[in-house]
């Protein structure tokens, strides 16, 4: 479903330029549940940008569903955020002024999903995390951990292929983060596809594959 | 669809910076409110005007003396006499009323009492051309006037001015310099003009007044009262004919007698309230566009600040597109609602002022539709820059920036 060869991203600043990703060759299928782990700096977050359609390489061919992502216009790229690719944010993932609901919600808009209909899909998903109860709560009344939930919820809501956590534990403590990893857990063995970003060893454990990252190179790809 | 979510989202990032917002609007509250206020206040005096001739039914051109062709100062006032009016009169070109008259004060007496007061001298139909009611008694009629009869008409504030009332003095006779009248009506109380004040004055007819009281048949001024069925223009030319010829003033020769009508005086203050109301909506148009400027900046400046969230939207799937249209109908609503609180003040305003002078009230609609609408187009003019911006932010980029 992932098939990145040769991936390289160049950053220009002024006369200076930095290989955040020099040269990234995998493939994840269908099911999987990957972490991609490295120290920070390393070119996790560039990587996922590239694989979450948020951003494109300097040099490589990716694709997604044996589509060619680089030949895509911009409106076919937010087609694809919006129905093929869930994100979670390591921090400041909701829209502060809406409700969970409204945030939940937010996706099915941009879907072009009537109203009533967006209700019943959104609270059906809050309903999977747990919270169904906090629907009216906005995101500075809800904690750390919920807001996650809150967040994995809305990038579930359309169904997507892929599911993207890019340091979804990373501003919580390791109780909250091992009952967001649970709900991880819980989603791949439904058989969702899952990509989690992290610096850390023992969140990186709770993936099945692990794509280990330096220096924008991949050192180490296991599965255990 | 679409529209209905970018307004509940306009209205709620409006509403989280509730003071920031009205601060930004505050130019176009001021420019919209001047606006209405002003353009309505020119309807309810061009309304008060339009009224005022429609209730008359008729309209009114003064003839004045004006100079003699001898040249002598002393001849001024003997330019106009009641021959001219006759021609006037016998002329049917158009169908006018005619009514001379012939002024002066005099000493007026009863018993012990004397004050100098206005006298008038002039035809029947005078009271009728001024639109002066009876009160008590009766006008006097052309008889009476062809016969230079002895009678008066007095204002409602003349018995005072003579210390006693209008039943002790209807009836009886009063004594103008020097000869009696009997007083045979009172018309109605008319409030003073700012000029002159008709409850003061005394009527009498005018070969009365020419012959027992002023002594001469020149007089001061013809009114000519037409129907709105003819124009103004076509009346003067008429009177200037009727008048040229009666003067003997050739073919190239300036009138002696001047013709005034107060339509000159509306058209008058027309123009002036056109030149009025251009310097409004020029202060109006300066006051939108630094209100708009306003909204571009604080739009800007949303834009940066709300750099994160446009990210997410995008990661989230909103497209170019939609982001524009979120912050286009941001810029919009802002407008929008500046627009709005200034037509509820210039409304209230207006209505204030109008209650407070007793002017006609006329509810200004158009100028309420033309200032929305103009405050949308400012909206959308100063919006189109922040929120390009916007929707040209690399989600990438965006969802970095702290
Ligand atoms: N937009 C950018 N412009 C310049 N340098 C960047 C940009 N984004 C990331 N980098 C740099 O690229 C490298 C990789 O960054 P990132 O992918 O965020 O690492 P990680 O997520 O693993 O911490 C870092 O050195 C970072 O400073
Ligand atoms: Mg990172």
């Amino acid at each position: 479903m992932i098939n990145v060869d040769n991936l390289k991203k160049t950053y220009y600043m002024g006369n200076q330029s930095l290989d955040a990703l020099s040269g990234v060759t995998f493939e994840i299928t269908k099911g999987e549940y990957v972490a991609i782990m490295g120290p920070s700096g390393s070119g996790k977050s560039t990587l996922m940008n590239i694989i979450g359609c948020l951003d494109s390489p300097t040099k490589g061919t990716y694709s997604l569903n044996n589509k060619e992502v680089s030949q895509m216009s911009d409106d076919e790229l937010s087609k694809i955020r919006n129905t093929e690719i869930g994100f979670v944010f390591q921090n400041f993932s909701l829209l502060p002024r809406s409700s969970a609901l409204e945030n939940v919600m937010l996706p099915l808009q941009y879907a072009g999903i009537s109203l009533s209909e967006r209700k019943t899909i959104a609270l059906d998903a809050l309903e999977k995390v747990e919270l169904l109860d906090r629907k009216d709560h906005k995101p500075s009344e809800l904690s750390g951990g919920q807001q996650q939930r809150v967040a994995i919820a809305r990038a579930l809501v359309n169904n997507p292929s892929i599911l993207f956590a890019d340091e979804p534990t990373g501003n919580l403590d390791s109780q909250t983060g091992m009952k967001v990893l649970d709900i991880f857990k819980r989603l791949n063995e439904n058989g969702q596809t899952i990509i989690l970003i992290t610096h850390e060893n023992e969140v990186a454990s709770a993936a099945k594959r692990i794509i280990h990252i330096k220096d924008g190179n991949i050192s180490n790809d296991e599965i255990h | 669809m679409l529209i209905r979510e970018s307004i509940n989202t306009a209205v709620d990032a409006i509403r989280s910076n509730a003071l920031r917002s009205i601060l930004t609007t505050l130019a176009i509250i001021i420019g919209t409110a001047a606006v209405i206020t002003m353009v309505s206040m020119g309807s309810s005096a061009q309304k008060a005007i339009d009224d005022s001739i429609t209730k008359l039914g008729a309209r009114t051109i003064y003839v004045y003396p004006g100079w003699s062709r001898s040249g002598s100062s002393s001849d001024r006032k003997r330019t106009l006499d009641i021959k001219d009016a006759d021609a006037l009169e016998d002329d049917r070109e158009i169908d006018w009323k005619i009514a001379p008259e012939i002024r002066g004060s005099r000493q007026v007496k009863l018993n012990n009492e004397s004050v100098s007061l206005e006298i008038i001298g002039s035809t029947a139909n005078f009271f009728d051309i001024r639109g002066y009611e009876l009160d008590e008694g009766t006008l006097f009629s052309e008889r009476q006037d062809l016969s230079r009869k002895r009678v008066v008409v007095l204002g409602s504030s003349v018995p005072k001015e003579l210390k006693t009332s209008k039943k002790r003095l209807l009836n009886n006779e009063i004594s103008i310099a020097g000869v009696s009248f009997e007083v045979i009506g009172f018309i109605k109380s008319q409030g003073s003009n700012g000029w002159r004040n008709p409850d003061e004055q005394i009527y009498t007819p005018l070969y009365t007044a020419s012959d027992r009281i002023f002594g001469r048949d020149t007089i001061n001024s013809i009114n000519v009262d037409f129907s709105t069925d003819y124009r103004v223009e076509e009346v003067m030319i008429a009177i200037e004919r009727v008048l040229r010829r009666e003067h003997d003033i050739g073919p190239g020769e300036e009138n002696n007698f001047r013709i005034n009508d107060w339509s000159q005086a509306v058209d008058l203050r027309r123009e002036a309230t056109s030149i009025f109301f251009a310097l409004i909506v020029g202060i109006a148009g300066i006051s939108l566009l630094v209100g708009g400027i306003g909204v571009m900046n604080i739009m800007l400046v949303s834009v940066t600040e709300r750099t994160r969230e446009i990210g997410l939207r995008k990661a989230l799937g909103a497209t170019s597109k939609v982001i524009l249209t979120q912050f286009m109908i941001e810029a919009i609503t802002l407008c929008l609602i500046g627009g709005l609180i200034g037509v509820v003040l210039g409304t209230s305003l207006y209505f204030l002022i109008a209650f407070l002078q007793d002017w006609p009230i006329v509810f200004p609609f158009t100028a309420i539709i033309g200032s929305v609408f103009f405050s949308a187009i400012v909206g959308l003019f100063f919006g189109i820059w922040p929120a390009r911006r916007a929707a040209k932010l690399d989600p990438a980029v965006a969802l970095r920036y702290e």
